[in-house]
């Protein structure tokens, strides 16, 4: 069986990868891959500690699928604000979406 | 109707003032006859009370009823009536009173504005002062001691439209309030160390010496303080002479019945506790006589006959204050009683004077209207003479005992100083009499147009005169007999100590030296209304006349704190409030709030990435934060 400790490794790595695309990428598409990215290392870490902490429950594994379900959720409505953000301004920078400030 | 029931001679006037000031001006008079209707009946009712007393036998008094008003925790709050002497001869004394005062007022305020408003207050200034008298406790007496307060405002400042009517409304309020303020802690003070309101458990634990010496000193001092707000002595008098800005009849029933004898009421009801504080009969004693001796020097230089008046009330009850502070309230009792009597008359009088000459009262204007006005003339002169302290007219005998009172001071001072305030007394109540009414008219238009008032005004003054002349004949214990009372008035006031009170002879034979004396110093200062002698009088001592014109000074100098003290006060208050509170507290923190986010706005850039760089970051710092605590 594989330790405990190379889910969590996997599932930080995801994290980290995630978080780097985020703040990295200035594109709003890619963004939102990098967001995702973040949900699933979630999504590994509650499965992974689920399987491990207590096997005769499904616990993790409906959380998991909840993630996902909003996850879905989050992109339809991400997607459809980037693509009204691109027709306003021919542009998916979120750099240059940055009129919301003093 | 027994004696129990007491609490309706305060009811019934109460209830009127309801219907007179919600329906006054829509009956028919503007209600001037159920005012006198109210009264009427509570004066009635004061003769079944007096009755119902009488035969309960002595054992039962005083008669006491009261109910369950609230409970505030473990305090148990009672209140009720307490009848006892002094309560009756109160009863006797403000019923009386305001029985005239609101006849007389019907001829007096004929045709005024707001008529029915001033009989609708004219009820609910005697309903408190009655209730003031029968309180079983320090919290309804001190209800119905503002309640006076309030009463007086109204009606001093009647007159609302005249400035000086306001100005003086406003004087009387603040100044008593002064006093009322010392009342109020002294009733607190009392309450704390006892637990209970109730005037007769203080008195019992007073004596059994369950409050602190140096305690009850310093509350009795407070308590003092009301009185002599209320009673106007020196140096609270100033509001006094200015409430003549007042009606007439007002004038006649504050003076005599409803306010100023308040104070020396509330002196004679809690003079167990004054006993029992040692020390503080030598301030109420100092005070009366300090009153009783600047307040005749006062009314000398006074050509306002009004309030050459109301100085003599000031002065007089300077006296009932030296009777208080001898210890012996049945003489001050005796002598408020005639007083009221003889000072209600002489205020009537005025007031007719006043409406006879069509509103002068002035007595350059005056002078000769004996033959004009007889009735009113006449009864003045009862009044005066009363006054002054002639044999025997009521004053006579009620100085008499004062005096007699004030005898227990060792060393004759408090004595002398009032028998020289009583030859002051005489002086000017001589000279007030003169100059209104004999010699030559001052003022021919004046005197041509002055006509004798009606029967509504002259009535009640004979009846106050036949009073003033017969109501001193009561000290004799005969009389008393005859009419029904145990023993003379002064008996039935105090009964525990009957054997003190009697006519002195010694004493009457110097009364009546010093009334004489009085009297015919004045008339030959004034006799045929000359001013040749009282002008050279004046010129002879400038300075003594300029400051008796001043009064001493006392307005000035208040206006002086006033101006100076209080001012000064304020405005470092206002600086403080402008610089400190205004601009550096409201101000100062408005404009750092602006510009600290002036400085902090260029956080927000709008930009994704660095809101996105900030949350993670502070994700890290918390996790390095987090892990650095645990160790």
């Amino acid at each position: 069986m594989v330790p405990l400790e190379n889910y969590l490794a996997l599932s930080a790595i995801l994290f980290s990868l995630g978080v780097y695309g985020v703040l990295a990428r200035r594109n709003a598409v890619l963004i939102l891959m990098s967001v995702e990215l973040m949900l699933n290392a979630v999504s590994i870490n509650f499965v992974a500690f689920a399987v491990y902490l207590d096997p005769g429950k499904i616990t993790g594994a409906i959380f998991a699928v909840f993630v996902i379900t909003v996850a879905a959720a989050e992109v339809g409505l991400a997607l459809a604000i980037v693509i009204r953000l691109f027709r306003n301004r021919a542009t998916s920078n979120v750099d240059e979406a940055a009129i919301m400030k003093w | 109707m027994g004696a129990e029931q007491a609490w309706l001679l305060a009811a019934v006037p109460a209830g009127m003032f309801v219907v007179l000031s919600f329906f006054g001006r829509y009956l028919p008079r503007k209600g001037d006859f159920l005012g006198v209707l109210a009264i009427g009946t509570s004066f009635v009712l004061f003769f079944f009370v007096l009755y119902d007393f009488l035969h309960t036998g002595e054992t039962h008094w005083p008669i006491v009823k009261d109910i369950k008003w609230s409970n505030i925790g473990d305090f148990r709050l009672r209140m009720g009536i307490f009848v006892d002497q002094i309560t009756i001869v109160m009863f006797g004394v403000v019923t009386t009173v305001s029985l005239m005062v609101n006849i007389f007022s019907v001829g007096y305020m004929k045709g005024e504005a707001r008529y029915w408003w001033f009989f609708a207050v004219l009820q609910l200034f005697a309903a408190s002062m009655l209730m003031l008298v029968m309180a079983d406790n320090l919290l309804l007496l001190y209800i119905s001691w503002e309640l006076v307060g309030v009463c007086s405002f109204l009606l001093i400042g009647f007159y609302w439209e005249k400035r000086s009517a306001t100005e003086a409304a406003k004087k009387a309020f603040i100044t008593t309030r002064i006093g009322d303020v010392g009342l109020l802690i002294g009733i607190i003070l009392l309450w704390k160390a006892t637990g209970t309101f109730n005037i007769q458990g203080i008195i019992h634990q007073a004596q059994a010496g369950e409050i602190g010496h140096t305690y009850l000193f310093v509350t009795m001092c407070f308590v003092f303080l009301g009185a002599m707000g209320k009673s106007a002595q020196v140096p609270f008098h100033v509001w006094l002479p200015d409430a003549m800005e007042g009606p007439t009849p007002v004038s006649a029933l504050i003076h005599a019945a409803t306010m100023v004898v308040a104070g020396v009421y509330l002196v004679a009801r809690l003079l167990p506790l004054f006993e029992v504080a040692d020390g503080t009969l030598v301030i109420v004693t100092i005070v009366g006589l300090v009153t009783a001796l600047l307040s005749g020097f006062m009314a000398l230089t006074q050509t306002d006959i009004k309030k050459v008046l109301a100085y003599s009330t000031v002065g007089q009850l300077g006296f009932m204050f030296v009777a208080l502070g001898s210890g012996n309230p049945s003489a001050a009792m005796f002598h408020l009683t005639t007083h009221a009597f003889f000072k209600a008359l002489l205020f009537l009088a005025a007031g007719s004077v006043i409406i006879g000459t069509h509103h002068n009262q002035e007595m350059d204007k005056l002078g000769g209207l004996w033959k004009k006005l007889p009735i009113t003339g006449t009864t003045f002169l009862v009044g005066s003479l009363a006054l002054a302290g002639v044999v025997p007219l009521a004053g006579f005998w009620s100085k008499d005992e004062v005096l007699h009172a004030s005898r227990s001071w060792d060393g004759g001072w408090a004595l002398i100083i009032l028998g020289f305030a009583a030859i002051v007394t005489a002086f000017y109540s001589t000279r007030l009499f003169v100059r209104t009414f004999l010699g030559k008219p001052n003022d021919e238009h004046v005197y041509e147009q002055t006509r004798e008032t009606g029967l509504a005004m002259t009535l009640p003054l004979v009846f106050l005169a036949i009073l003033s002349v017969v109501s001193g004949l009561v000290i004799f214990h005969g009389v008393g007999r005859a009419i029904g009372f145990p023993g003379g008035i002064t008996e039935f006031v105090f009964l525990d100590q009957p054997e003190r009170y009697h006519v002195d002879w010694g004493l009457a034979g110097g009364s009546f030296v010093i009334a004489t004396v009085g009297i015919f110093f004045g008339a030959w200062v004034y006799w045929g209304g000359s001013l040749a002698r009282s002008t050279r009088m004046a010129e002879f001592q400038p300075g003594v006349y300029t400051m008796l014109q001043h009064k001493f000074y006392f307005d000035e100098l208040y206006q002086g704190v006033v101006d100076r003290g209080v001012l000064g006060f304020s405005y470092i208050v206002s600086w403080f409030d402008r610089y400190v509170v205004n601009d550096t507290g409201v101000d100062g923190s408005a404009q750092m709030t602006g510009y600290t986010g002036f400085l902090l706005k260029y956080l927000q850039t709008g930009k994704v990435p660095n809101y996105a760089m900030a949350i993670a970051l502070g994700v890290v710092l918390l996790a390095v934060a987090g892990l650095v605590t645990r160790g």
